[in-house]
């Protein structure tokens, strides 16, 4: 154990990193997954950010950093996610958490990466790190069948949050959860019934004039976003070997005002990957509506039990969602996990540099395999 | 039995499933057809098939031998050739081949007549029974008793073929390993689209009926139909029109895509239920790249005219050429349908499949081209046997279904084929049958991690119709 090698991946380590991802969690990920989770985003570099410690010629620790673009006022610039933190249960307390995120840091620094973020229920640790927990995800969701309250409340046990535990409560939950479905399945059919001229388009490969969206979207709401060009859309949506999310996009006269992607989870639930609007009309809240609306109806067509999204923070956008979430009839739940932020050494002297409640953050933020 | 025929058949089977590399090997390899007794006394550097014993059509002295990552159901062995010098492989209990000194080899199971038989219909041509609907259905099958029936018997055959021909380019023996050989397995999804809207007549005197008959045996009724009658009377699509969508939506987050069956013509209990106006509709939701076919009528089983007249109504509101079908509650006659189809103008069709169980009627998972006994030659249409219909799975397998399903498929990527499969819009999400709620998911999600491909009946056709 005292032969421990602590360092970047190379491309032909790929193979025992997975197996050790899979062992540990007992999943079937195969390669052409990690390939396209931490190798084929859209960083120009040959060096994937993914550090590993081995003992002798076995793989014990992984973490990666998965490089991402973000948009705010000043431009276009790299942050990265922090993901696949995994250590094995005998080599814990040797700190190899910490040794494997300071050569990523290193790595980060060099790259001039503004930011290291992720969604963790591990606060501890990332605090240790120097991570500032700025906030939560929370959730808003649209309840559809009954079978849904299983399955999310199997969810909050594995994320180890809070569930009921006196049967007073499970039962309340239950009830409420059940008079939900039809009060959501009202509101919706009120809202869904009226009409304007936004067109709603089925969209199957990535919007050339996505990217002039995204810089609408800045210019219009302000604070930071995931640059979300066609080659972002394409790794995270049309290319990913897990669920490609179906994607649909509001139009007028030809131009696109906005999008929502949505799938269905292999759990049976329905997410709500993205969902990002800049009009010039003033109409953002209408277009909104109607894109939400349509999530829920084609997820509830593909079988879903639930749709879920997220709801982060102050974002005039974020909230704009939410409002817009609710009125046609989704929930608002305090659930979520923790987000986490660093600010390197880069970030702090650039001119990047924001609060919380700047970032408009969707599942589209990497958050697993959807999106 | 027909070598030339069966041949053709196995490197269309190939050229599907299989790589490049595979293909080469078997157009390269010395592969005869002749009478077991003068095979056994050849000694040259080929492959021998059996053409003259017949094992009946009840299987005999079942065996299984690991091969490739899987298992081979093998069954009615040949007798191991009496002359001096052969030898079986890998084992005299459980042979696979039998080989002799000059690298003559021979299978050591009757396996490519079994397949000849199961092509051409044995089964249904010498045993007389037919349900109400004039099939020849699985329980008729002497397979069934014997677990057989799901038994992909022509795909082992052409695994165990490539893995002689391996042999014959230059290995000592045939061996299990034909991994290289393989392509990844195909998933070939289609759709009976019977009910478009729940509202219709049938359905709804159906629910009803069925409000009483249970309290008719002392049970309980069925008070439940009556949220469905209203809610289909108030919301037609729900559940059926709308899955539609909902099921391209599905399939499209796999990167997977489907082929529609419409259903149109004549009205009844058995027939068309929605009339022509619902397919017209349906069609501007089916996007480019899933296809459209005919479901034939139930009236129009051997009767031309009127499956002519109903591929001629359909074409007329689809606004172009249907080439691929499947009967309306799989009727089909084996010494008549495939002229009729062919007639009408069908190059692909998937009804050779059973309702009452799961598996391999031809004992084939993929697609072939009948054997039209009259001319001695294949008929000029293909045939993907469909394999697995959704009720029939779950009725079948219970909560063990996708299980079961995803053995099936993990046995078809080691040997190569094509799962062909059905489900229904109706069952697709539809609360009246809960137990169906998300099995159609799970199936999806079971051909995405077992790294499955994607062909529809029409794919499959264009790749084996474009020869280079």
């Amino acid at each position: 154990m005292n032969n421990l090698e602590i360092r970047l991946i190379q491309p032909e380590e790929s193979p025992a990193a997975n197996d050790f991802y899979n062992g540990i969690y007992g999943k079937k990920r195969s390669l052409e997954q990690w390939q396209w989770e931490f190798a084929e985003n859209t960083y120009d570099t040959d060096q994937i950010l993914y550090a590993i410690v081995k003992d002798g010629s076995r793989i014990v620790g992984t973490q990666a950093f998965i490089p991402i673009q973000m948009i705010d006022p000043n431009g276009i610039f790299w942050t990265a996610k922090s993901e696949e933190t995994l250590v094995d249960p005998n080599y814990r307390g040797q700190k190899l958490f910490d040794k494997m995120y300071s050569l990523l840091f290193e790595e980060a620094e060099k790259r001039g990466f503004a930011y290291v973020w992720g969604f963790t229920p591990a606060e501890k640790a990332f605090k240790k790190l120097g991570f500032e927990m700025p906030g939560k995800t929370s959730q808003m969701l649209f309840p559809m069948q009954y079978r849904a309250l299983d399955k999310l409340m199997a969810k909050d046990r594995e994320a180890e949050r809070d569930v009921p535990k006196s049967m007073l409560k499970h039962l309340s939950y239950k009830l409420a959860f059940r008079i939900s479905i039809p009060l959501s399945g009202l509101k919706l059919s009120m809202k869904a019934s009226r009409k304007n001229d936004i067109e709603i388009r089925t969209i199957d490969s990535p919007p050339q004039a996505a990217d002039d969206l995204c810089r609408r979207f800045i210019k219009k709401y302000g604070g930071v976003t995931i640059y979300r060009d066609g080659e972002y859309l394409k790794w995270r949506i049309f290319d990913n070997p897990y669920v490609k999310a179906n994607m649909v996009g509001a139009f007028h006269d030809n131009t696109l005002l906005g999008w929502a992607a949505f799938s269905l989870g292999d759990d049976g639930v329905g997410y709500l990957v993205d969902i990002l609007t800049a009009s010039d009309l003033g109409n953002d809240p209408e277009i909104v509506q109607r894109l939400l609306i349509e999530a829920v109806i084609r997820t509830r067509d593909m079988g879903a039990l639930a749709l879920r999204g997220w709801s982060v923070n102050n974002h005039p956008f974020d909230k704009l969602v939410l409002n817009a979430a609710r009125k046609i009839g989704f929930w608002h739940f305090d659930k979520g996990h923790t987000v986490v932020l660093y600010e390197t050494k880069a970030g702090k002297s650039g001119v990047h540099r924001h609060t919380f409640d700047d970032f408009q953050i969707t599942r589209i933020y990497t958050e697993g395999i959807m999106g | 039995m027909n070598g030339e025929y069966l041949l053709q058949q196995i490197e269309n089977h190939v050229r599907l499933f299989f790589t490049d590399a595979a293909l080469s090997l078997i157009k390269a390899a010395d592969i005869r057809f002749a009478h077991y007794a003068d095979a056994i006394d050849i000694k040259e550097y080929c492959l021998i098939i059996p053409i003259d014993i017949d094992s009946g059509i009840a299987p005999q002295n079942i065996y299984k031998v690991p091969f490739n990552d899987t298992q081979l159901t093998l069954w009615s062995p040949l007798p191991r050739p009496d002359r001096p010098g052969w030898r079986a492989i890998p084992n005299d209990n459980h042979p696979l081949w039998y080989i002799n000194d000059c690298q003559t080899i021979i299978p050591a199971t009757n396996i490519f007549k079994i397949a000849w038989d199961l092509l051409t219909f044995r089964e249904d041509s010498e045993l007389p029974w037919r349900d109400k609907h004039g099939r020849f259905n699985s329980p008729f099958s002497p397979r069934l008793d014997f677990g057989l029936l799901e038994i992909p018997v022509f795909n082992e055959a052409v695994a165990l073929m490539l893995a002689a021909c391996k042999c014959l380019s230059g290995a000592a023996i045939p061996d299990d390993n034909i991994g290289g050989l393989i392509a990844a397995p195909v998933v070939n999804l289609s759709h009976d689209c019977d009910v478009l809207y729940g509202n219709d007549f049938w359905t709804q005197a159906a629910r009803f009926a069925r409000i009483f008959i249970p309290s008719s045996h002392g049970l309980l009724s069925r008070l439940s139909n009556i949220r469905w009658m209203a809610g289909n009377t108030l919301h037609p699509g729900r559940y059926y029109f709308n899955n539609v969508i909902g099921m391209i939506n599905l399939e499209k987050q796999y990167g997977f895509k489907s082929t529609f069956y419409m259903l149109n013509g004549s009205g009844g209990r058995y027939g068309s239920r929605n009339g022509l106006d619902a397919i017209i509709k349906i069609k501007d939701f089916i996007p480019d790249g899933w296809e459209t076919g005919l479901h034939y009528n139930y009236n129009t089983y051997n009767k031309s005219d009127k499956l002519k007249a109903q591929k001629g109504e359909l074409q007329t509101a689809l606004g172009r050429l249907i080439t691929s079908g499947r009967a309306h509650y799989l009727r089909f006659d084996h010494t008549t349908s495939f002229d009729r189809w062919t007639q009408a103008g069908i190059k692909i069709d998937e009804s050779v499949g059973y309702s009452k169980h799961i598996g391999y009627r031809c004992g084939l998972a993929g697609c072939f081209q009948p054997y039209d006994n009259k001319a001695g030659k294949a008929y000029d249409i293909f045939e993907a046997p469909l394999a697995i219909m959704d009720t029939t799975l779950v009725d079948q397998y219970g909560d063990d279904s996708i299980r079961h399903f995803e053995s099936m498929l993990k046995h078809l990527s080691c040997i190569g084929g094509a799962m062909n499969l059905v489900f229904h819009p109706g069952t697709f999400f539809n609360p009246e049958m809960p137990r169906m709620l998300g099995i159609y998911h799970k199936i999806l999600m079971t051909c995405r991690d077992t790294k499955s491909r994607c062909l529809t009946a029409d794919d499959m056709l264009k790749i084996l119709t474009k020869r280079g």
